[in-house]
């Protein structure tokens, strides 16, 4: 390839690079602004108190005063228990779907496919009077039950993992004496970590960022999770972008941490999972 | 015949294995699919006990010109959805399918916004399009000289822009499920079509696009599933304003089953929603012999 090629290649993918992250970069370099700089026309490029006394003003106010520290700690509670709660029922279930042969196999695995491509929309009206009349709303409950439950892609993506394990390895373990229990906790189970890994990293990707739950379930404002009280937020203070800023960026700073560092598992995650909101 | 395999379990283990996942199947999937049905034959506003009402709520939809229009809204903003992220999606897997320097800080680089909430996606649109303070109408005005439009305001652009930023959000997903489907193809064609003199275009159009055509299918479907679903991003930047331009089925299923308490109307549109999706899925999947190539 020649240079000219080459630059012109590079000049693209530079541009498009600009176009997918200037948002969030203008975002966080915002968060830095007092009130009237953010509001000067023409738009300042610098931030007025970057590097200056008082840099994160804006930081300290929403996380303090504005409770913003609370709402991470649900945000956490809720997506880690949903995830947990994934990777144990979809791991038990695709064990059963791989290495198990019974009646009605099909039938179970085809409704689990079927029914993912439902929107939520269809079925939150009942989910919401089942919640009601278990007495659930107003916790975190309905946040996590509905995803700890069921999952189509984490239980997909463990039967074709254990599907591909030679059965040596489980007639060895069988003849010295592992009953199934055994056999799927203390053999099949330490093998999947990379799977694991994945579907757990994907799970706590949706329900940090899910918003129709959280906005039907929660009313009291200790509870609520962080992508909840950003909109909150929004409509109470709809001309503080320095506060709403800072605390968009909050809200996606952890998930963007974990994406740079695991992210050889998100990326393959995502393309395996097919559906994602 | 297969013969039957020796096997370490018993007839009841995979049950007890499934357990988590069937109740979670027939509680908060199976069970409120089939009651949604019923409650859509009724009226009802969960205070007071339900009344059946037969076909009526979905008479009732039919007749209402504001219904129509959210219809014709959803079918907008998938449109613009499907073609734009299948489109972009394409280009940028074509763009960073290649060996060159970095070329794996460009694909993260991309993906970012796929991992961001749509909350806070949508917080930094607002803000940028916002009429008065908004960075592209600043630039707009101060660069090009030009009266930029009400964004967000406009009630004939509104539907599009969302759709649009939603596309932005969404594109580096669809990028990396095209680029897996790209690197699947083997380079002996591309080395037999430039021996025999092909441009890059004309390799790109004989031999590219038609030995894509499974992951474009499958990309297809995703895509059309996932138009219908987007609830997030327009309500965060608008509500399902200005008067009604941008409210969807999903919105509007939103807005009736938990701010006006009409469990029965909101039903019964969750069950046109279903229909939609499943009809559409169908055609897709009926058509697909007749454009999908396969390799082997």
């Amino acid at each position: 390839m020649n240079i000219l090629k080459k630059t012109i290649i590079y000049i693209l993918l530079i541009t498009v690079a600009i176009v997918s992250v200037f948002p969030f970069l203008w975002m966080v370099s915002n968060s830095f602004s007092t009130e009237d700089n953010i509001f000067k026309m023409p738009p300042q490029l610098i931030p007025d108190k970057l590097f200056k006394e008082g840099m994160f003003d804006n930081y300290v106010t929403v996380l303090r005063d504005y409770n913003f520290m609370k709402y991470t700690l649900n945000s956490i509670i809720v997506a880690t228990l949903a995830s947990l709660g994934q990777i144990f029922t979809c791991s038990l279930a695709g064990f059963a779907f791989a290495r198990m042969r019974f009646r009605g196999k099909n039938i179970v695995f085809g409704l689990l496919l079927a029914t993912m491509m439902i929107p939520i929309q269809v079925t939150i009206i009942p989910e919401f009077l089942l919640m009601l009349n278990l007495g659930w709303l107003d916790s975190f409950l309905p946040l996590i039950v509905p995803s700890f439950l069921v999952g189509t892609f984490g239980t997909f993506m463990y039967k074709e993992f254990f599907e591909n394990i030679p059965k040596d390895l489980e007639d060895a373990a069988a003849i010295d004496g592992a009953g199934p229990y055994k056999m799927f906790f203390k053999v099949f189970f330490p093998l999947s970590k990379t799977q694991t890994s994945t579907i757990f990293i994907i799970a706590y990707m949706n329900n940090w960022n899910d918003l129709l739950r959280p906005v039907l379930y929660i009313s009291s404002q200790e509870k609520m999770t962080l992508t909840m009280a950003l909109t909150q937020f929004q409509s109470q203070y709809s001309a503080r972008w320095n506060y709403l800023l800072t605390g968009a960026v909050l809200s996606i700073l952890p998930l963007l941490i974990i994406y740079f560092a695991l992210q050889k598992f998100v990326v393959e995650g995502m393309t395996h999972t097919g559906i994602k909101g | 015949m297969k013969r039957a395999q020796f096997s370490w379990y018993r007839p009841w283990h995979p049950w007890i294995f499934l357990i988590p996942t069937l109740i979670g199947l027939f509680v908060f999937r199976l069970g409120p699919m089939i009651a949604s049905f019923f409650i859509s034959f009724t009226e009802w506003d969960i205070l007071t006990d339900p009344e059946w009402i037969g076909l009526t709520n979905y008479i009732d939809l039919f007749e209402d010109p504001d219904f129509l229009q959210i219809l014709g809204n959803t079918f907008e903003f998938s449109l613009v959805y499907v073609v734009g992220v299948m489109f972009f999606g394409l280009l940028l897997a074509v763009l960073v399918n290649s060996k060159l320097k970095g070329i794996t800080f460009f694909r993260s680089a991309y993906f970012v916004p796929v991992v961001t909430s749509s909350v806070a996606v949508g917080l930094v649109w607002n803000w940028l399009l916002s009429p008065n303070y908004g960075l592209i109408n600043a630039v707009l005005e101060a660069v090009f000289k030009v009266t930029p439009p009400s964004w967000l305001g406009d009630r004939n652009i509104v539907l599009i822009v969302v759709a649009m930023v939603q596309v932005w959000k969404m594109a580096g997903y669809y990028m990396i499920l095209f680029l897996a489907g790209l690197q699947e193809i083997p380079n002996m064609y591309y080395e037999a079509a430039k021996i025999d003199g092909a441009s890059k275009f004309q390799s790109f159009k004989k031999i590219t696009l038609p030995l894509l055509t499974p992951t474009t299918f499958f990309v297809f479907t995703i895509a059309i599933i996932n138009s219908f679903k987007s609830f997030e991003i327009i309500y965060t930047m608008t509500q399902g304003g200005p008067s009604n331009a941008t409210n969807t089925l999903v919105y509007s299923i939103y807005l009736n089953g938990f701010l006006f308490y009409k469990t029965g109307y909101a039903s019964a549109m969750a069950y046109v929603l279903l229909v939609i999706v499943a009809i559409i899925t169908y055609i897709n999947f009926i058509l697909k012999k007749r454009w999908v190539k396969y390799q082997y």
